[in-house]
């Protein structure tokens, strides 16, 4: 059993844990989640003692960790980092006996235990155990970053975003995998991710933190009926209840930062700050930044010798969607009109940004995998 | 022309043997330093450049001083090369550990290793690459600047240059500056052979996933 009590921590004047008080049962599988900088992290590193606290107790199967040394520790609690970090320097079978070898194992037991654990995820001794880290792909790595977490049987596991440098299909096979191998093990995991899905996913209990503060501790379920604040209703919504794509607006997925051009500015000035963005199209305004329409390379370059301003070569052709409306029938309207992007105003007729089919791409992405 | 050769194999023996030494006694006593000021960030940030500086100091006028100091032996030339041959093998350790990625640090300990565990097992394998170009930069440099213990009628290949530079004999410069420049690819090559026995395979391909 895992427990803290009333832990604090402050790095100058900045509060990062203010009075941390939870327990976590064995064989839990308990996630932390929250958005960044909420202290998930530091609550994990200081299981293994590689952040200390300022005041109060963390408590490992009733035995105060401070009072226990602190390579030991950690020899004893399974350790995976999101940057996954085998070292480059030694293959997967002297990775994975890394902590077993720290502990003194003889050697046909650190030899028994790399077979035995390579079998177990399904990655064949002979073909694998004398590789090396960048021979492998990211998914396997962090396979082997697993086992080595687990190779000295170690009761705890802390898992500090193990997956989220994973592309989504790796990452979901090494979820479902991970919570085979829980259930297999019966091991207590504390596992730190800002993917709420992840923890509905995984947890058996989720940790729900917020500037140093513990806002909810929950099974997923209960989580999901009775969220204790707008805020993990926010975090559940992004990926389930809540706001349904249906309801997004154009401002949310809408690119910003637009080059415009006065329409009364030279010919000469409007392409070198085309060429100067790497653009071939300019959105112009007015004097009061209104919206007036677009002037392109190809106008410039066949007329643009008889006219000194961009004025006359402004077109007006290009589909105009407000910041407000819905996502989706832009969308829609980008697709139809066949022009590469939709220009999106400000209600007061400024430029807003523009809807790209790129916008749109990340925009389902996000949709599907949050 | 018998002894010609003999002399010249003479000298050259000589020369390999001080290049050897210094390079060996400034290896360890840069690796070893390297490691303290790779540990200590905030003094190698002022010490370092101190070191550059004195890098730069020409060895013939160090050498004069410390003749000066403990007279002409081989012990001067011994100090004077070990000393130079010490500054690319401390500038690259420190490079090499310092460049090491968090990541491995942070996997290390929390693995549990203790410092030297994690210095020994990791760090310095990771630098090794680094730390080795270093060594070779500082035999390649060593043999050229042993010429300098001729200086002292401590003998080596650049008897033969200093010889033949003031008779105004270049015969006898050649015969000193070809074989050195041998000795020095040679050794060079050696270092490379080195390289490629302690830089761990995983680390040869560009560096692995650094």
């Amino acid at each position: 059993m895992l427990r803290f009590e009333q832990v604090n921590l402050s790095y100058g004047d900045q509060k990062i844990l203010d009075n941390i008080s939870f327990q976590v049962e064995d064989g839990q599988f308990a996630v932390f989640i929250g958005p960044s900088g909420c202290g998930k992290t530091t609550t994990l590193k200081m299981i293994n003692r590689l952040i200390q606290p300022d005041s109060g107790h963390i408590y490992l199967d009733e035995k105060d960790i401070a009072t226990v040394d602190r390579y030991e520790l950690r020899r004893h609690i399974g350790y995976v980092i999101q940057q996954i970090g085998l070292f480059p320097n030694m293959t997967v079978a002297q990775n994975i006996c890394v902590v077993p070898k720290l502990l003194k194992w003889p050697k046909d037991q650190c030899e028994q235990t790399v077979r035995q654990l390579l079998d177990m995820v399904g990655l064949p001794y002979e073909q694998y155990a004398h590789k090396y880290p960048s021979e492998m792909s990211g998914g396997q790595q962090q396979r082997i970053g697993i086992l080595r977490a687990l190779a000295a049987s170690p009761p705890v596991v802390l898992m500090d975003e193990p997956f989220s440098a994973l592309d989504p299909m790796t990452r979901r096979s090494l979820q479902l995998e991970m919570k085979n191998l829980q259930q297999k093990l019966n091991k207590t995991i504390i596992f730190v991710t800002h993917d709420m899905d992840e923890a509905l996913d995984l947890a058996d209990v989720i940790i729900f933190m917020d500037h140093g503060q513990i806002v909810q501790i929950a099974p997923p379920e209960e989580m999901l009926d009775n969220p204790a604040t707008d805020q993990v209703r926010a975090f559940l919504g992004m990926h389930h209840s809540g706001p349904s794509p249906a309801d997004l607006t154009v401002s949310h997925f809408m690119r910003t930062g637009i080059v415009t051009v006065n329409q009364n500015r030279g010919i000469n000035e409007c392409v070198s700050r085309m060429q100067h963005h790497n653009v071939d199209t300019l959105l112009v305004v007015d004097e009061y930044r209104h919206y007036q329409g677009t002037v392109s390379i190809a106008d410039i370059r066949l007329t643009g010798h008889v006219v000194k301003t961009i004025g006359p070569l402004v077109r007006n052709t290009t589909p105009v969607v407000h910041t407000g409306d819905n996502a989706k029938e832009c969308f829609d309207q980008l697709i139809s009109s066949g022009f590469p992007y939709l220009v999106v105003l400000n209600d007061d007729q400024t430029v807003a940004g523009i809807v790209t089919k790129t916008s749109m791409a990340s925009a389902m992405a996000e949709q599907l995998w949050g | 022309m018998h002894d010609l050769l003999l002399e010249i194999l003479r000298q050259t023996a000589i020369h390999t043997g001080y290049t050897l030494v210094c390079v060996a006694v400034g290896f360890v006593v840069g690796v070893s330093l390297g490691i303290g000021l790779s540990r200590l960030p905030r003094l190698s940030r002022y010490l370092l450049p101190l070191l550059s500086i004195l890098n730069t100091v020409p060895g013939i006028v160090f050498i004069g001083m410390l003749v000066i100091w403990i007279g002409m032996q081989p012990a001067t030339v011994i100090i004077a090369l070990s000393i130079y041959a010490m500054f690319p093998v401390l500038k690259n350790t420190v490079t090499g550990l310092n460049g090491v990625d968090e990541q491995y640090k942070e996997a290390a300990r929390g693995c549990g290793m203790n410092q030297v565990q994690s210095l020994l097992q990791v760090e310095l394998p990771l630098a090794m690459p680094t730390i080795i170009g270093g060594l070779r930069l500082s035999t390649v440099y060593t043999v050229s600047w042993a010429v300098l213990a001729a200086m002292i009628g401590q003998h080596g290949l650049g008897d033969f240059v200093y010889r033949g530079v003031s008779s105004n004999n270049n015969e006898l410069i050649l015969q000193g500056a070809i074989p050195a420049a041998l000795l020095a690819l040679l050794l060079g090559g050696l270092v490379d052979l080195l390289q490629r026995h302690v830089v761990p395979r995983g680390l040869r391909k560009g560096g692995g996933d650094r």
